[in-house]
């Protein structure tokens, strides 16, 4: 009677499926989607697209994410200096929901990110305690939470344009946008059986 | 740590966490009530006896409602006498005059297109299973559903909406209109269709469906 390690079950990511990891590629047997096709110990699809958005991050920072022209003046604010003027104005929730989405949660999934693709690719010392499922689980909740600053500027550009006051997005939505697309994509792309390798 | 395993049939009474990837064996448990897993107290699955009635009922719904929340105005201010109101699409409309195409595509994408994709591909599926008909229409659908799953980013909008609000507040009067409504009505089901069903429980209700056909 055929036996299998229990250790070599996988969950196949699109119908959840159990099936036995064959070793290089996988087609799960109910779906037929192909389980981890990015070949062994493939890190480099996910660097990539990590790198994308630390790069489009830097722009999204330094230009203003939303423009409000009023009487023939133009008035830029960056992600910061839009957190600033609200924690200055008094609506402190907002302030920092803002800055939870837009800073403290991108910067976050960037080192988490960072730390598990370290992590699978060379022993970092004793770091078995550490669960890493449950630190790949939560990079891949809160990612689209930093979408909140985006959509609040169509929304905001949406709703108030008039001759006399008017809100447009400014270039740092773009970079915005862009950089949490390629971390959601970064985290996707991250092969969940590199953790289990090196366990 | 070894199981047997005759052919890939005996797979499908295992069960891996979505969370922390602990392997279980699947128990038979009461109608109504959810399996956790023994590490990380997260579901593992439901038993629902009347899935296909209740998810076919609450796709619909949300379907009404997310057709609802788009024909009305989301918010409405009054700006120096004048009156501005705002709808989802009327809100991509502006993205793309002010020529930012690639802001206006994601928001068309996360916050448009594939909630609407999401509750069409749930009512097609539903109907199917109900009639046991298509097999192999539905498998494609559920990968495809899978697929779009994650980027659907209905509940974000909703919250971006309520952040918008309270930054106008201080300047402007504002209304809510009869879509913001409908948008957290939808949210609601949206987000209680995500929890209660997993797309292992419909793989599993599929193969139970075609086998008797």
């Amino acid at each position: 009677m055929p036996t299998v390690d229990k250790e070599r079950l996988i969950r196949c990511p699109v119908c959840e499926a159990v099936n036995i990891d064959h070793g290089k590629s996988n087609v799960c047997r109910r779906c037929k989607s192909k389980i981890y096709q990015h070949q062994k110990f493939n890190t480099e699809k996910s660097w990539a697209y990590l790198m994308t958005a630390i790069i489009f991050y830097i722009p999204a920072n330094l230009y203003p994410m939303l423009v409000i022209k009023q009487f023939g003046q133009e008035e830029g604010s960056t992600i910061i200096g839009g957190v600033v003027l609200l924690w200055e104005m008094g609506s402190y929730p907002i302030a920092a929901v803002i800055l939870f989405a837009s800073v403290f949660v991108p910067v976050l999934k960037f080192l988490l990110l960072f730390y598990l693709l370290f992590s699978v690719k060379y022993s970092l010392g004793n770091d078995k305690k550490v669960d890493k499922h449950t630190i790949y689980y939560i990079t891949e909740v809160i990612g689209p939470w930093s979408m909140i600053d985006v959509f609040v500027v169509a929304i905001l550009a949406g709703l108030i344009h008039l001759s006399s006051i008017e809100m447009v997005a400014g270039t740092a939505s773009t970079a915005f946008a862009l950089s949490v697309f390629f971390t959601i994509l970064a985290a996707q792309s991250f092969d969940e059986r590199l953790i289990k390798e090196k366990r | 740590m070894k199981i047997e395993i005759k052919s890939d049939e005996d797979l499908d009474q295992y069960v891996i966490c979505h969370k922390c990837h602990t392997l279980h064996q699947e128990v038979t448990i009461e109608d109504g009530s959810k399996a956790l897993c023994s590490h990380c107290s997260s579901v593992l699955y439901h038993r629902d006896d009347h899935l296909l009635d209740k998810g076919l009922a609450l796709s619909i719904t949300g379907f009404i409602f997310f057709i609802l929340a788009n024909s009305f105005p989301l918010i409405k201010v009054d700006i120096m006498g004048q009156e501005q109101v705002i709808t989802i699409l009327s809100m991509i409309m502006r993205l793309i005059e002010s020529e930012y195409y690639i802001v206006a595509l994601f928001v068309t994408y996360l916050v448009f297109i594939f909630p609407l994709m999401i509750f069409m591909i749930y009512i097609v599926l539903f109907l199917l299973l109900k009639i046991g008909k298509g097999e192999e229409i539905t498998k494609d659908l559920m990968i495809l559903l899978s697929k779009i799953l994650p980027w659907n980013m209905s509940d974000i909008f909703l919250i971006s909406i309520l952040v918008s609000l309270v930054k106008l507040m201080s300047m402007l009067e504002i209304h809510m209109g009869i879509s913001f409504w409908t948008l957290a009505v939808f949210v609601m089901i949206d987000l209680y269709m995500t929890r209660s069903i997993h797309l292992g429980e419909l793989w599993k209700l599929k193969k139970i469906i075609y086998k008797e056909s």
